[in-house]
């Protein structure tokens, strides 16, 4: 496996950035996030750090062996995250859940499936064209459905989803791939803070005239430009497959090794997970408590 | 996904020490064993083994765990122990007793003692196949469930639900004793990834609020299933389920039917149990029991002639639509 990637992650004219992004990857395969936390609802920036990382592991227990069935694999993924945020929110005891988009990508095996939720997007750009993009999950894109007409979004804020993670109704997501992959293929993860900013034709352009760090670039500074002071936070993750030699190459892990830019650990304790040692106790616990009530009996 | 059940222990396996000696039953949160301690003293182990999470081929001991289900594997786990430690705080000839608890294979063990009998499910299946006027007389019933409030008295103090409790669940040992088997804690948390695993309720078992998330449970869910349960031990088949009741309730009617053959008391017992709002029913085992245990002499209502002649017009039609849906409905659970 071979791939060149590069993220960038800017702030807006906003107070806080609360668009998240990383990657994760050993010799078989790798995984790839954007998440942007929502504004109007509490501590976004925590729904989108948590997806990202609790999907991260996810992705690093289950590559170990080998993701078998990558559809299911991304439906319990993006399910347990959704429930993660939500345990925290009732952990903290916040009277609204903090909220996030996300898209990620799994490559294995020279192809690649996505996963979204919300209207953080996917490009997949083949011989300078726009090969596959995700539909976001808001109320523009279901009312325009496949039609261009800039029109019929006259009216309706694009910043309305319809799901997300962390909401009180389950995440509606879909599902795409696994799309075989060709060697020169871009694929380019974002948050609405690029993609609010630009055209696809300006999107589809960059990425299939220059690097994957330099299409990166240009985008998110065109982006932020563009916006001017109202920007919103702008998150870009790209990657070429298989790049030529003259390219800086990602340099792959030994077998069994991560390499990735997401630290997947830090919320397990506030979950339903066990770890060894709580294992251990709990077992402790439950033989005293046997022996302490055969004692009382005697 | 894999829909194959993970194979079980092979008998003579020895695990934490125990000897399997077969397979006595397996469920959606794993297997349970009959086996020998070391003394030679029989036992019954339950292991943790959910068979949407987790795999096993045959004559293997390591469970497999889907790399992508560990999380929720580990959700199940937390309530296996939740349902151990419950417990292993209860000492009470009608709660079936912990005797250890390990951790082996991956996976973790809970030793329990071994009783020989019958579930009351199969008593009530071998009485109704007598086509006795009466499934159960009205002096076992009381006595058996007396035993039952007891022991669940003791778990409702544990601040713990069973919340299936069902006569599989009810076990008639061969010394005459009435115990309360299978805890499903693990069941009720896991249940609510509804996404993952499916709820797991009995119908006709399961009390309205089962159903749905946002009505409280409480002792009185677990007393809407001692109702249900008498209920089937005096039908000789379960009621129907909490939502179709909500539809249309012919549960009076039913009732009405036991009238004669069964005290006023016990059939307005069952009916108070059974109420479809949660705050109408006993709010507590205590309650039930104080009731149940009343002093005083049974109350019998005959039925009228013209009663009589509708019921069995009633039943005749009933009899003719529901063939084929017997006794078996009673072990019928929701999956």
């Amino acid at each position: 496996m071979k791939f060149s990637v590069f993220q960038l992650s800017r702030l807006g004219g906003r107070a806080i950035n609360q668009d998240r992004m990383g990657y994760s990857y050993t010799r078989n395969a790798g995984f790839f996030l954007v998440a942007d936390g929502l504004g109007g609802h509490p501590q976004g920036e925590v729904a989108a750090q948590m997806a990202l990382q609790v999907m991260t592991g996810l992705f690093q227990s289950a590559a170990k062996i080998g993701i078998e069935d990558v559809y299911t694999f991304l439906e319990s993924a993006i399910k347990i995250a959704d429930r993660k945020i939500h345990r925290y929110s009732i952990e903290k005891g916040m009277p609204d859940s903090p909220r996030t988009t996300l898209v990620a990508a799994l490559i294995q095996e020279g192809g690649i499936s996505w996963i979204h939720c919300g209207d953080s997007r996917l490009y997949l750009v083949r011989d300078g064209e726009l090969l596959a993009k995700t539909r976001d999950h808001s109320y523009i894109e279901q009312k325009q459905g496949d039609s261009t007409d800039e029109k019929l979004s006259e009216g309706v804020n694009r910043n309305l989803l319809y799901t997300c993670l962390g909401s009180p109704i389950p995440p509606v997501f879909e599902i795409t791939g696994p799309v075989g992959l060709k060697e020169g293929d871009k694929i380019l993860l974002c948050s609405d803070g690029l993609w609010g900013a630009l055209s696809d034709v300006e999107i589809v352009y960059d990425l299939a005239n220059k690097t994957a760090a330099n299409a990166v670039r240009d985008l998110v500074d065109k982006a932020l430009t563009k916006a001017g002071n109202a920007s919103d936070n702008v998150t870009a993750l790209a990657l070429e497959w298989e790049t030529p030699d003259q390219f800086e190459t990602t340099r792959i892990p030994d077998d069994g090794l991560f390499t990735s830019t997401v630290n997947a650990h830090g919320y397990e304790q506030l979950s339903d997970d066990l770890n060894e040692e709580e294992i251990e106790r709990s077992i402790a616990e439950i033989n005293d408590a046997i022996r302490r009530s055969s004692i009382k009996k005697k | 996904m894999s829909k194959v059940k993970p194979a079980p222990l092979a008998p003579n396996t020895i695990i934490g020490g125990y000897k399997i000696i077969r397979k006595v039953a397996a469920g959606g949160f794993g297997v349970v064993y009959q086996a020998l301690d070391s003394e030679g003293l029989q036992v019954a182990i339950k292991e943790y083994l959910p068979a949407s999470l987790a795999t096993r081929e045959p004559g293997e001991l390591m469970p497999r765990v889907l790399p992508e289900k560990l999380s929720l594997y580990r959700l199940g786990l937390k309530s296996f122990f939740e349902e151990g430690r419950s417990l292993a705080q209860i000492s009470h000839p009608s709660v079936v007793s912990v005797l250890n608890f390990f951790r082996e294979n991956e996976t973790v063990y809970m030793v329990m003692n071994y009783l020989e009998g019958a579930s009351l499910q199969d008593f009530i299946i071998t009485a109704k196949d007598l086509k006795n006027q009466k499934v159960f007389r009205e002096s076992t019933i009381l006595s058996l469930f007396d035993e039952i409030l007891r022991g669940l008295r003791i778990v409702h103090q544990h601040k713990m639900l069973h919340l299936d409790i069902k006569p599989a669940n009810i076990f008639v040992t061969d010394d005459n004793r009435a115990v309360l088997i299978d805890f499903g804690a693990a069941r009720e948390v896991l249940s609510k990834e509804g996404n993952f695993i499916r709820p797991m309720y009995t119908p006709g078992f399961a009390a309205p609020e089962m159903y749905r998330r946002d009505t409280a449970m409480g002792p009185w869910t677990d007393i809407y299933a001692i109702g249900a349960c008498i209920y089937s031990c005096m039908q000789g088949y379960p009621p129907n389920e909490a939502p179709q009741r909500k539809e249309k309730d012919r549960f009076s009617t039913a009732l009405a039917r036991l009238r004669g053959t069964y005290s006023d008391n016990l059939i307005e017992v069952v009916e108070w149990c059974m109420a479809l709002d949660p705050l109408s029913r006993p709010q507590s085992v205590f309650a039930l029991q104080k009731e149940m245990n009343r002093e005083g002499e049974r109350r019998y209502t005959k039925l009228s002639v013209g009663e009589k002649v509708r019921m069995q017009f009633d039943s005749m039609l009933s009899d003719s639509k529901k063939s084929g849906k017997g006794a078996a409905g009673v072990a019928g659970r929701d999956r």
